[in-house]
């Protein structure tokens, strides 16, 4: 029984599964994770953005082009337009009132018009701490709101910045629905919301589509939603099925249950790039590479990786280009720094670290290090020159990558020990609570544009007497970098501020907080039939323009 | 024979375990190097199975994996033989309210869903309890203790059982009446009459660690690379399944092959 | 009988208590929690949120505060909500065993029928033993996942019968389609002991006097099979069919996530990973319930079925 079994395995790499060709108004895609809540505001997860990006509609969002658009709005917000006027705030600090007049045509989908009746409950909503929402930050800075009339809504911030067009997570909430559950008690709000005890009321959703069916933990399904007055959809339905195990995510794919896989949620790349090889006739995939920032944070506070010249040499002895192109077919994007060149604001002159395994020695030689029997290096104390190398246990490919790391950097002389953790203790309690002495592989996601204050600020250090706050977890400390962390988001001037930006990653790529990897790129799988899907690249997923979407 | 023919399963595989470094001398390459030019590399004279995903000796890393494994599964049966034995001796010899606790704390692990529960020690954080975090030996140690943990259980019920037939037996109490210690008489008479199901036991534990290894390394709590194991080389090798089967067949086999010798062991010992 | 039951019963209970107390400190000693790995992977979180988000959920109570209030709740009936999926806890746990158990049964039924079937084949045909022996032992040395892939491989993927895994949209009928693999990964793994145990069994009572007798009388040979031998087999199937159940309920997580099949397993390990105790402990404590209840009932079969039992 057994070898018969191993000898179809191999026929399977050659013949696909007859693809039952799919009844064209429905379209089944497969991610792997499930959306814990629907609420827009509470809890941000890769998944909820990715049905809702269906189902609701924001104010304002970063497009793919990464430009700041109007999606819910119907102007975006200017100092030359008007919409946003400088001012003073009542405790005479600079502030700024910025307005946002709703599309006129966005529905409900039991019929009601969006109104700023909805944004202002949201403000509310959001203003009151122990509603739960998340990204605090909006809500604190935004002091007053001003209903203008039944489309338009002013607030009022005690802070100039220049993304104070963006409307962030605060989107409208329909208060004909939510507004009594709330103030019935905030405390306990989420879990009475209409979004999670009623998800398929059609006056929650404002989008194309509306959820109709909720299977918890196997799947989402959405139909065109009838109120909705923009360009129409070009499917009925939309199945999202959740499939956490990738290697099920791809049989599912192959056994024509799925007709695609959303790359915010997809199969990691080696196996798309497999996937690509094999049965490349039947699917078109996608690479975007993102705002995901692949690195080695390394501990400043480790006297030999405080050594500037310890952590150029760490970075000229791993050949990245090589591992980015054998391992993830050249499909991700080399790092210089932690500004992702699809970036406006990247400067394409920064310092660049190539593979120079010779240098790498010389600076390594230079701060000490000389080599010892074993090949390892030591210094005159007799120290061996070893990293403790942590990442994620479990995740297959940054593993793979380590492994190949500590066999790079063995060639130069240094150890690497391998070390990983679960995620949830790797973040909750090693990186955020410092505990870790070597350099731990990991990604920052990120906005466009978005300034990395938490990463790089000395006040962002975490440490017992800040309740262990802060996410600059390598200990980097650069009075530079602190000013021009503050400098740059009240810069509102482009030019002064690109100029800003360019002197930020200067002194990234000469001190090197922390080892630049490469962007991960994100893989799509799409049926050879559909077209018109754009990845982002960033945090809003591409389900937001999905009356772009069509059936070749 | 079935005996004979588990036994002879276990030894080749023991004997691939212990042999890896001469095979190693043999095809001439280090199967803990990453090689980004051979992923997935076909079976040819220098690779006999192939390579990994990272470009390593397949055959190799079976039979690296092999010890690491097999001593897994050996440790964590042996924990169990001990602690069992000893615990369902104490339970046997002593009875009473000390036999009711222990056998009361046997079915209540008997009751516990066990996979779940593996999965909350296995996540739990061992540094906060002093253990080291992390390295391969404390990885093994780890996962030994944790698969202990529940293996100790059907080994303690056996040997009670066993114990307390033969300490009703007329040669126990000439013995008790000839004024020998209740030490000797455990370890002289008792112990030696019991080994026939204790070993049963521990061959099947041996089977259930490997696997229990296995299931470990699918959910990520496994032995952490560069060591392999044949689980985390399984685990390893499922994203890429429908491209490269065989870095995932021959792990697969592997365990399949060392846990039907160890049932066959526990078979042949039975009859 | 009534004494044993009540003894029974007590002691189920006190091992709940026990089980709930130690699971609540395991939970509690893993570091981290959803809101470290919400900032972790949202840029706009700042620290302030999380302590503030923490609070909210009353994470930063010590862990002993927590476990009272919530071992006090229970008692009175309120199981909770899940601070993951935001809805009571019951609402999340009714669907998921439902849907466990289904694939339970299912896996018992496959299992108990093909095993037994197999047992009673080797019993009658001491010839085709050898070969039933090596099919249970093969069946239960394949680590349950890479079986799982490869039927997935095979039946769905290439030769495209059935589905790969997921649940059925139509419901009916079709969703039987989509029972078939996962229950025939839990089967395999599971039949062999109903093999052996019902071939022992009817083996021991091939030799009895009686069933010479009715065989004497001209039984056919199935007949006797059937009708005579196997009734007795039927206690020690009973048995490992018990423990099998509770095995399955918490241990189908491999299946459940490979199969994408919402259901118990996969939900006290999302639970766990999540640090949802609420969740997780009536998630975990009903598992070992289920497990208990059924070894209870499996005993008292067999005193019902086993006469020579009933004065034990």
């Amino acid at each position: 029984m057994k070898p018969r079994l191993v000898a179809l395995l191999a026929i399977a790499s050659l013949t696909p599964a007859l693809a039952q060709s799919p009844p064209r108004d429905q379209l089944t895609i497969g991610i792997t994770q499930y959306p814990a809540t629907l609420h827009p505001n509470i809890e941000s997860m890769a998944a909820k953005s990715y049905v809702l990006g269906f189902a609701r509609r924001p104010l304002t969002v970063y497009d793919q082009d990464w430009a700041l658009t109007c999606m819910g709005c119907d102007t975006l917000p200017s100092l030359d337009n008007g919409m946003a006027q400088r001012e003073t705030t009542p405790d005479g600090r600079p502030g700024i009132r910025v307005t946002w007049r709703l599309r006129e045509d966005l529905r409900w989908g039991d019929g009601r018009p969006v109104s700023a009746e909805d944004l202002l409950f949201a403000w509310q909503a959001g203003r009151d701490f122990s509603t739960g929402f998340g990204g605090s930050e909006f809500y604190r800075s935004a002091y007053e709101a001003i209903v203008v009339d039944p489309r338009s809504i002013t607030l009022r911030f005690d802070r100039v910045t220049f993304e104070y067009a963006s409307a962030g997570d605060w989107q409208p909430l329909p208060a004909h629905v939510e507004r009594a559950r709330w103030e019935q008690e905030p405390r306990s709000y989420r879990s009475r919301s209409a979004y999670e005890t009623e998800p398929t009321n059609p006056a929650l959703w404002n989008g194309p589509y509306r959820v109709i069916q909720v299977q918890p933990g196997a799947g989402i399904t959405l139909e065109r939603n009838d109120t909705w007055a923009g360009p129409a959809p070009a499917f009925r339905r939309i199945a999202i099925r959740t499939v956490e195990s990738t290697t099920a995510l791809e049989a599912q794919l192959l056994a024509g249950q799925l007709d695609m896989i959303a790359g915010e949620l997809g199969l990691p790349l080696d196996q798309a790039t497999a996937l690509e090889r094999r049965v490349g006739a039947r699917f078109r995939i996608g690479y975007k590479p993102g705002l995901i920032y692949e690195h080695l944070d390394v501990n400043h506070d480790t006297p030999l990786l405080a050594d500037r010249r310890v952590r150029q040499a760490l970075v000229m002895a791993i050949d990245r280009a090589q591992i980015v192109s054998r391992l993830f077919d050249g499909r991700q994007v080399l790092a210089h720094g932690n500004v992702n060149p699809l970036d406006w604001v990247y400067d394409q002159s920064i310092r660049q670290w190539p593979h120079d395994p010779a240098r790498a020695r010389a600076l390594l030689e230079e701060a000490g290090w000389r080599p010892g029997p074993d090949g390892i290096r030591r210094n005159q104390a007799g120290e061996r020159l070893t990293i403790e190398l942590m990442t994620t246990a479990g995740n297959r490919s940054r593993e793979a990558v380590q492994q190949v790391i500590q066999g790079m950097w063995r060639q130069a002389g240094i150890e690497a020990r391998i070390r990983n953790e679960p995620p949830r203790v790797l973040f909750g309690e090693t990186l955020s609570k410092r505990r870790f002495t070597g350099a731990v592989m990991f990604a920052w996601i990120s906005a466009p544009e978005s300034v990395p204050r938490t990463t790089l600020h000395s006040d962002e250090i975490p440490t017992a007497e800040r309740n262990w706050s802060g996410q600059n977890y390598t200990g980097f400390r650069n009075a530079e970098m602190d000013a021009l962390l503050e400098a740059i988001p009240i810069e509102l001037d482009r030019e002064k501020r690109r100029a800003l930006w360019q002197r930020l990653q200067a002194i990234y790529a000469e001190e090197l907080p922390a080892i630049p990897l490469w962007f991960r790129a994100d893989a799509h799988v799409w049926p050879r039939w559909l077209d018109g899907v754009r990845p982002t690249g960033h945090l809003a997923p591409s389900s937001l323009w999905v009356t772009d979407w069509a059936v070749r | 024979m079935r005996l004979i023919l588990g036994l002879a399963l276990l030894l080749l595989l023991a004997l691939g375990a212990l042999g890896a470094p001469l095979v190693q001398e043999a095809l001439g390459h280090d199967p803990f190097a990453p090689d980004l030019f051979l992923r997935h590399g076909p079976a040819s004279p220098e690779h006999p199975l192939g390579t990994d995903e990272l470009g390593r000796d397949l055959l190799l890393r079976l039979l690296y994996g092999a010890r690491v494994s097999l001593a897994v599964g050996l440790a964590t049966a042996l924990a169990a033989a001990v602690l069992g034995t000893a615990i369902g001796l104490l339970a046997a010899w002593r009875g009473g309210a000390l036999d009711a606790v222990l056998m009361r704390l046997a079915d209540g692990m008997l009751a516990l869903p066990a996979l779940p529960v593996l999965v909350v020690l296995a996540a739990a954080d061992t540094g906060r309890i002093g253990l080291p975090r992390g390295e391969p030996l404390s990885d093994i140690i780890r996962i030994v203790a944790i698969l202990t943990i529940f293996g100790w259980v059907g080994v303690a019920r056996l040997a009670r059982a066993a114990a307390l037939s033969v300490l009703a037996r007329d040669y126990v109490r000439a013995a008790r009446a000839l004024g020998a210690g209740e030490g000797r008489i455990l370890l002289r008479h008792v112990v030696p009459n019991i080994a026939g199901p204790i070993a049963v036991a521990t061959a099947l534990a041996v089977a259930g660690a490997i696997l229990a290894e296995s299931t470990l390394s699918f959910l990520g709590l496994g032995i952490a690379p560069p060591a392999a194991s044949w689980g985390n080389m399984l685990s390893n090798a499922q994203d890429l399944v429908f491209s490269a089967p065989w870095a995932a067949v021959w792990p697969g086999l592997a365990i399949l092959l060392a846990v039907a010798g160890c049932t066959l062991v526990a078979d042949g010992l039975r009859r | 009988m009534i004494r044993l039951l009540a003894a029974r019963l007590v002691q189920i209970a006190v091992t709940m208590a026990i089980l709930s107390f130690a699971m609540f400190l395991l939970i509690g000693l893993m570091p981290g929690d959803p809101i470290d790995l919400a900032i972790a992977g949202d840029p706009r979180l700042t620290a302030e949120d999380a302590a503030r988000l923490r609070a909210l959920h009353g994470l930063d109570q010590p862990l002993l505060a927590r476990y009272a209030a919530w071992a006090g709740g229970l008692l009175e009936g309120r199981f909770g909500h899940s601070r993951l999926f935001a809805q009571p806890v019951a609402d999340i746990i009714a669907p998921a065993l439902v849907s466990t158990l289904v694939l339970l049964g299912g896996a018992l039924l496959l299992a108990g029928g093909i095993g037994i079937a197999l047992g009673l084949l080797a019993a009658a045909r001491p010839r085709l033993a050898p070969a039933v022996d090596a099919i249970a032992i093969l069946g239960q040395s394949a680590p349950s996942f890479w079986l799982g892939i490869l039927l997935i491989i095979l039946f769905a993927v290439t030769l495209g019968w059935l589905p790969a895994g997921g649940m059925s949209e139509t419901g009916g009928l079709d969703s039987l389609r989509f029972l078939v693999l996962p229950v025939a990964t839990l089967a395999i793994a599971n039949l062999a002991a109903y093999a052996r145990h019902s071939a022992a069994a009817v083996g021991l009572t091939l030799r009895e006097p009686w069933i010479t007798a009715a065989r004497a009388r001209g039984n056919g040979e199935a007949r006797v099979l059937l009708r005579h031998a196997f009734p007795n087999a039927a206690v020690p199937v009973l048995q490992v069919a018990a423990l099998d159940a509770g095995a399955l309920v918490g241990g189908a997580l491999i299946t459940e996530t490979l199969f994408a099949r919402p259901g118990m397993g996969k939900l006290i390990y999302d639970a766990v990973m999540g640090n949802d105790t609420n969740l997780a402990l009536v998630a975990l404590l009903l598992v070992a319930l289920v497990t208990m209840l059924a070894t209870l009932a499996a005993d008292l079969a067999q005193r019902a079925l086993d006469p020579r039992l009933r004065d034990a």
